[in-house]
C-alpha cells in the first residue's frame, strides 16, 4: 500500500528534488504538489493525502499556518515540516501547530524518507539538533535528581543516547557504532519512546513540563 | 524679552572702557594735578598711580562681564555628545545671548546626532534583512536543490563515482549550513516569526550549547506587546550582552531577565564573571547605548572587578490605547 504524499515548497527546483527522492521509494509516492500554503491546505482537503510535507517559509500562507489549517480541517493528514531553521524553538512551534516531525533542508537528502516513514507510523521525527537538545535536557534533569521516570535502556541504547545528546546525525551515529542506518533509526525510535518522546502528544507534553515551550 | 535690556557684549565693554577713561580724564582735568611742559618725577608718579587705579577698576568691571566666557570655554571642552544633556546654566546680563545660543547649538547637535544614528542603524538593519532574505531564498534554496540532486546521483552512480560525489555532497551540506548560520545572524527569523520571549530563549540555549554557560531565564509573564522596532532593540542588546559574556567574562552562569517597572520594560543580563568592563568603552557598549537611545530608552552597564557585570536596558512601553 503506497502512501500518498502532498509536497509543498515555493521553490520549484527544491520541490522537484524532493519529489524525485520520495518517488524513488517503493512505499512512497507524491500525489500532489503545492507552491504556497493556501494551495497546500486546499489540496490537503480535496486530495486527502496520507502525509503532507510543508516548507516553513512559503508565500500567501506560511508552512506553520498551513499546518494549523490542515490539522483543523483535514485532521487525518499527518504533517511533516521542512525548514532551513536549525532552531528548536521552530521545532516546538511546528509541534504546537500540528506537525509530528521536523526535517532540516540541509539534511533532507538523508532524513526525509525516514521522517516520512516515521510520520506514517504515527511516530515523531526530530532533526539531530532538536533530538540533541531534548535528550540533553532529559539527562540534565536526571542529573539534578528531578522526579522523572527513569528509562531503562539497553547498553547499545545508552551509547545511542550519548551520541544523540551530542547532536550527531543518524549517519554519524551509524559510522561511530559501525551499524547500519536502518538499525540506528530503530534504536533512535526505541530510545525516544522510552524517554517519553515517541509521538507528537508525548513530545508536546514533555516540552511543556520541561518549560522548553514558552507560554 | 530681557534681550533688549541686556546690551551686547561689545557695547558693554565699550561702555565700561569709555566710562573709566572718561572718569580718568575728568579727574585729570578737574583736579589740581598739573603736568608741566617738562614733566617732573612727582607728576609722573601721580599719573602712574592714577593710571594703575584706572586699570584695576577697569579690570574689575570687565571681569564680571567676561567671566561667563571662561566658564563657557570650560564647559565646551567637556561636552560629549555621547552623554547628552550638558548645558550651561542660564545667566542674566550680557553673556545671556551667548549662553542661550550655546545651549541651542548643543541641543541641535544632539538632535542631529540622534537622528543620524537612527538613520544609520535603520539602514544597517534593512541591509541585513535584505541580505539574509536573499541568502535564505536564493542561495539556500539553490544549494538545497543541489544537495537533493546529488543524493539521486550518488544512488545511481557506479562506486568510484559515488565516492567522489559523496565528498561533493558533504561540501555542499557544509555550505548550506554556513549560509543558514550567516542568514540567522543577520536577521533573527525567530524574532519576527515566533516573538521576543522565544527569540531570547533561543539566544540563551545557543549560548549554553556553544559555551556550556548556564543561563537562568526569568521572564515575568503578562508583559505587553512591543513595537517591532523596540523588540529588535531588546533582541540586539541581549545578543550583544550575551556575546560579551561568552567572550570576555569567564562567567559560569548568567541571568537573563525581562520584567516591567512602571511604564518601562527592563531587560537585565547579569553574569558571575570577572567584571571590570569600563562603561563607555568599546564599540559594542556604544552600539547598545545608541540603539537604546534610538527608541527613547536607556542603557546602564554596572561592572565591578571580581563581581561580575550587569547590563540593564530600559525601554518605554507603548501607551495603552483605550
Amino acid at each position: 500500500m503506497t502512501a500518498r504524499i502532498l509536497l509543498a515548497d515555493d521553490h520549484a527546483l527544491v520541490r522537484a528534488g524532493l519529489r524525485r527522492i520520495l518517488d524513488a521509494e517503493p512505499d512512497l509516492t507524491v500525489s500532489a504538489e503545492a507552491a504556497d500554503g493556501a494551495e497546500a491546505v486546499e489540496l490537503a482537503r480535496t486530495v486527502g493525502p496520507d502525509l503532507a510535507v510543508l516548507d516553513v517559509s512559503m508565500p500567501r500562507m506560511t508552512g506553520l499556518q498551513a499546518a494549523r489549517e490542515i490539522a483543523r480541517r483535514a485532521p487525518a493528514v499527518r504533517i511533516l515540516v521542512l525548514s532551513m531553521h536549525d532552531n528548536e524553538q521552530y521545532f516546538f512551534a511546528a509541534l504546537q501547530a500540528g506537525a509530528c516531525g521536523y526535517v532540516l533542508k540541509s539534511a533532507a537528502d538523508e532524513d526525509l524518507v525516514e521522517a516520512c516513514r516515521a510520520a506514517l507510523r504515527g511516530e515523531s521525527f526530530l532533526y539531530a539538533g532538536a533530538a540533541g537538545a531534548l535528550v540533553r535536557d532529559y539527562l540534565e534533569r536526571l542529573r539534578r535528581g528531578e522526579p522523572i521516570p527513569r528509562a531503562v535502556l539497553t547498553p547499545r541504547e545508552e551509547q545511542v543516547v550519548k551520541l544523540i545528546a551530542e547532536g550527531r546525525t543518524s549517519r554519524e551515529i551509524a559510522g561511530a557504532l559501525v551499524i547500519s542506518p536502518k538499525t540506528v533509526e530503530r534504536h533512535r525510535a526505541n530510545v525516544l519512546a522510552k524517554l517519553g518522546m515517541r509521538d507528537r502528544t508525548e513530545l508536546t507534553r514533555y516540552a511543556v513540563r520541561a518549560g522548553l515551550i514558552e507560554p | 524679552m530681557s534681550r533688549a535690556i541686556s546690551l551686547s557684549l561689545f557695547w558693554r565693554v565699550c561702555l565700561i572702557n569709555g566710562s573709566v577713561l572718561a572718569a580718568f580724564t575728568l579727574v585729570l582735568a578737574l583736579s589740581p594735578v598739573t603736568v608741566s611742559a617738562r614733566p617732573i618725577l612727582s607728576e609722573l608718579v601721580v599719573l602712574a598711580a592714577g593710571l594703575a587705579v584706572t586699570v584695576v577698576v577697569n579690570g574689575v568691571l570687565l571681569r564680571s562681564v567676561l567671566r561667563p566666557l571662561d566658564r563657557l570655554t570650560a564647559v565646551m571642552s567637556d561636552v560629549d555628545l555621547r552623554q547628552p544633556g550638558s548645558r550651561l546654566v542660564e545667566v542674566a546680563g550680557p553673556a545671556r545671548p551667548l549662553v542661550a545660543g550655546f545651549n541651542d547649538m548643543v541641543e541641535r547637535l544632539e538632535a542631529e546626532r540622534t537622528a543620524s544614528t537612527t538613520r544609520a542603524l535603520h539602514a544597517q538593519e534593512a541591509e541585513r534583512q535584505r541580505i539574509a532574505q536573499e541568502l535564505h531564498d536564493e542561495v539556500g534554496q539553490s544549494l538545497t536543490a543541489v544537495l537533493l540532486g546529488l543524493k539521486q546521483a550518488v544512488d545511481l552512480a557506479p562506486p568510484e563515482v559515488a565516492a567522489e560525489l559523496e565528498l561533493v555532497r558533504e561540501t555542499t551540506r557544509t555550505s548550506l549550513e554556513e549560509v543558514r548560520r550567516i542568514s540567522q545572524r543577520l536577521r533573527p527569523g525567530v524574532l519576527t516569526d515566533l516573538g521576543l520571549l522565544t527569540s531570547l530563549s533561543s539566544l540563551a540555549s545557543d549560548l549554553t550549547a556553544r559555551t556550556g554557560i548556564v543561563v537562568d531565564r526569568a521572564f515575568v509573564p503578562g508583559l505587553p506587546a512591543l513595537t517591532p522596532e523596540v523588540e529588535l532593540v531588546v533582541y540586539r542588546v541581549a545578543q550583544e550582552a550575551l556575546t560579551n559574556v561568552a567572550r570576555h567574562s569567564g562567567a559560569r552562569s548568567v541571568e537573563l531577565a525581562l520584567s516591567r517597572r512602571g511604564d518601562r520594560l527592563v531587560l537585565g543580563v547579569s553574569d558571575d564573571g570577572a567584571g571590570g568592563a569600563r562603561p563607555g568603552s568599546g564599540a559594542g557598549i556604544q552600539g547598545m547605548t545608541e540603539r537604546a537611545q534610538m527608541v527613547g530608552g536607556r542603557l546602564e552597564v554596572r561592572s565591578h572587578q571580581g563581581r561580575g557585570t550587569e547590563v540593564v536596558l530600559e525601554v518605554p512601553l507603548p501607551e495603552v490605547t483605550v
